[in-house]
């Protein structure tokens, strides 16, 4: 997958034009929005179930590596192969080099958003192996060979006309139709078949009990638990950071998943795998590798400030809650993850210098912030990584700002810690600000700031300052005093 | 009388001073005696969220030693009273002396209609007006401080004023400072949204409490819609609505 999150601004002014797309992110959102409120509304206390999530994720990375050995030692205990990876390039390497050793020629997979992050689907369509994304949405993606729209709904921003013209050129859909019952039909046919002969299948986790060595996934569709079922040999790949201590953490981490991410108080499938099919078991796999994927995150976990972002459990909520995201939907921010989860995830994942508009393009709203269902502080972030680009930060590639931005703020600083020069300073100013100025109103200007006057005015700076006036309403009410 | 130290933000004082001047004859007709440091400069809130941490807190320890002393700090603007509240202690958690300071000024520090309905009791200020408004909720006064029941209130005790309901009413209106100004697509797109909304309420004015929203919705509607009005909360009750236009 091409990264291509240092052209967000090139890529958001694009999608402000598609204007189906702009109506799509109208009526959608707000419908999700709903959802959740619903979903959340079934919670005796919600606010609290919210800073219940955050300490478990708080405790989970604050206890990362003894859960991790703890995971692994369970994990492997119930029979599971546990394998380190260190990257994408280590990652997608053991898969490759099992399926080429199994002599695998196609695999199914479950939506797993860490696959989208290293790739994993070229990789192994590179060395001949056929790779088919069986969630619904990832599948037309796939086949449309796009980045997930939203996290949730991969392509629920894809009108049916498309899907339908897809399905035929793709699928042998045989008779065209818009129903999109028909067409799930068609799909759920087509991979039917896929499942049937399948020898080995992919999938993402959602959490991974320490205490017990269970991977969880949590899904609507059914297509995960195919994915887990059919094959001999299953393999779930999952970034480091999914581990959590008990699995009491887990069912109330699953309340929230599902809320957060359909309004749904429980998805219409939770399967839990400890292990791989026993003796006495009918089915299951024969062998369930884990597939621990580091890929920068060990480096942030680090940055005791930046560990933050690990928290995220991928829900999705704060993309719909977005007022940025409304605007633009997700492909603008050109990889994996977007919305503020790609906001704060995508800088440490890939570095500051190539991402930097994507956490300089926020407004700080707080709307993301106060939806987290596990308390990440995504505008506080947004703040620590802008000022990591001033103070040069080489373990997360950090890109300078502008010379002339630098000076700006450097005089503006010291005139703003003495008043008689920040007083000269406003003197000095005004008549450069006002110099187009008309009745008071600014409407153009030439500049870095140029962009604010396409379709808005500006007052003028005032010819009599707040200070200025102060001294004069300070008089009348005096001699007022003095009156009466 | 009891005195209240203003806190009047830069954009206040420079852009809207007639913002300022409402703030002062409010507290003055409730019977308070606002006070105003002639040394207060700006709270920094431009170069934090630019990442210029270190001039931030250059500028907070200015602001720290003008208002310290101060019982009760009032201001116009949600934005500016969270960075005081919120990130002062935050980008002073290194200097144990200063964090101190910081810490022990942050529940000083009131946004306006908190401090008259939640301190002072008041939601009643005796004014008056003739039509409909609606109320944008700006994302620091909501969400920063969460405040969002005291202008409504003050609002619906406004003689003959009738508040109606905006759709999206705590959706970004697209300002965010520099993002404004960086990222002027979306920011429109964000701004027309909310206008819509606007026009939608059928409401003939738009009330809010942050200055930064007022400039950005301001100036849209000036250029684009000249019939319709915007207006800060202190500025539609001191003077029943009848404030001045847009320009300096």
């Amino acid at each position: 997958m091409e990264i291509k999150t240092e052209q967000f601004t090139e890529l958001a002014k694009k999608e402000l034009k598609n204007d189906r797309q702009r109506l799509f992110l109208k009526l959608i959102p707000p419908v999700m929005r709903m959802k959740r409120e619903a979903g959340f509304g079934t919670l005796p206390d919600a606010p609290a179930a919210m800073a219940c999530g955050a300490a478990i994720r708080a405790e989970a990375m604050a206890r990362l590596p003894e859960l991790l050995e703890e995971f692994e030692k369970n994990a492997t205990a119930n029979g599971m192969k546990v394998v380190w990876t260190r990257d994408d390039k280590e990652a997608n390497e053991f898969i490759r080099n099992l399926a080429k050793e199994k002599g695998i020629q196609y695999v199914t997979k479950g939506k797993s958003m860490v696959t989208e992050e290293t790739a994993l689907n070229e990789v192994l369509e590179e060395h001949g192996i056929e790779v088919w994304e069986t969630d619904l949405g990832e599948f037309i993606a796939q086949q449309l060979h796009r980045t997930p729209f939203h996290i949730v709904g991969p392509a629920i921003n894809v009108p049916v006309e498309e899907v339908r013209d897809l399905f035929i050129e793709k699928i042998g859909l045989k008779e065209p139709t818009l129903d999109p019952v028909q067409l799930g039909y068609a799909a759920r046919l087509f991979l039917r078949d896929k499942f049937h002969h399948v020898k080995m299948g992919i999938t993402g986790v959602n959490m991974a009990v320490a205490e017990t060595g269970t991977i969880i996934n949590v899904e609507n569709e059914g297509n995960i638990r195919f994915t887990k079922a059919s094959p001999p040999i299953q393999v779930s790949v999952m970034s480091l950071e999914k581990v959590i201590p008990t699995m009491k953490d887990a069912l109330h981490l699953v309340r929230l998943l599902c809320r957060s991410c359909t309004g749904q108080r429980l998805s219409v499938y939770v399967s839990m795998d400890s292990g791989p099919k026993k003796k006495d078991e009918i089915d299951g796999p024969e062998e369930l590798y884990i597939v621990i994927v580091d890929n920068g995150r060990s480096k942030i976990y680090q940055d005791v400030k930046a560990r933050e972002v690990l928290r995220c459990i991928r829900c999705g909520a704060c993309l719909a809650g977005c007022p940025v995201w409304r605007q633009i939907g997700g492909y603008a921010y050109g990889w994996a993850y977007s919305g503020p989860m790609g906001q704060v995830l995508n800088p440490v994942l890939l570095g500051l210098d190539k991402t930097q508009e994507l956490y300089r393009a926020s407004t700080l709203c707080g709307a993301c912030k106060s939806i987290c269902p596990v308390g990440i502080d995504h505008p506080s972030l947004f703040l620590y990584y802008r000022s990591k680009d001033v103070l040069e930060d080489p373990i997360f590639k950090s890109k300078d700002r502008p010379w002339a931005e630098r000076q700006f703020f450097r005089i503006w600083s010291f005139a703003a810690s003495a008043p008689w020069l920040w007083n000269l300073g406003v003197r000095m100013a005004r008549p450069f600000i006002n110099k187009d100025a008309r009745d008071g109103i600014i409407s153009k200007t030439i500049g870095p700031s140029a962009g604010w006057f396409r379709k808005r005015d500006l007052p003028s700076m005032a010819g009599f300052t707040f200070h200025d006036r102060w001294k004069k309403m300070q008089n009348t009410e005096s001699r007022g005093q003095k009156s009466e | 009388m009891k005195n209240i130290s203003l806190f009047i933000p830069c954009t206040v004082d420079l852009f809207l001073p007639h913002i300022g001047e409402a703030t002062v004859s409010l507290l003055r007709r409730l019977g308070m005696n606002p006070v105003y440091h002639q040394e207060q400069t700006c709270c920094g809130q431009p170069a934090l969220n630019a990442g210029y941490r270190q001039e931030a807190k250059k500028v907070a320890k200015h602001f720290i030693s003008v208002f310290e002393k101060d019982e009760v700090i009032v201001s116009p603007a949600g934005s500016c009273a969270c960075m005081v509240k919120d990130h002062y202690p935050e980008i002073l958690e290194n200097e144990p002396d200063w964090l101190r300071r910081a810490e022990a000024l942050a529940p000083r520090v009131y946004e306006l209609s908190q401090y008259l309905v939640d301190v002072l009791k008041v939601e009643d200020v005796g004014a008056s007006f003739d039509g409909k408004v609606t109320y944008h909720e700006s994302c620091h006064i909501l969400r920063g401080l969460g405040v969002s029941e005291q202008p409504k209130k003050l609002i619906q005790a406004v003689k003959g004023a009738q508040l109606v309901p905006l759709n999206g009413a705590d959706s970004c209106c697209g300002f965010g400072g520099e993002f404004a100004i960086n990222f002027p697509d979306i920011s429109e797109s964000m701004l027309e949204d909310k206008l819509e909304n606007f026009l939608a309420s059928g409401a003939d004015l738009l009330l809010l409490s942050e200055p930064g929203c007022l400039l950005n919705i301001g100036g849209y509607l000036n250029r684009n819609h000249p019939g319709k009005k915007i207006m800060h909360l202190a500025s539609f009750l001191s003077t029943n609505g009848r404030e001045a236009g847009y320009g300096n």
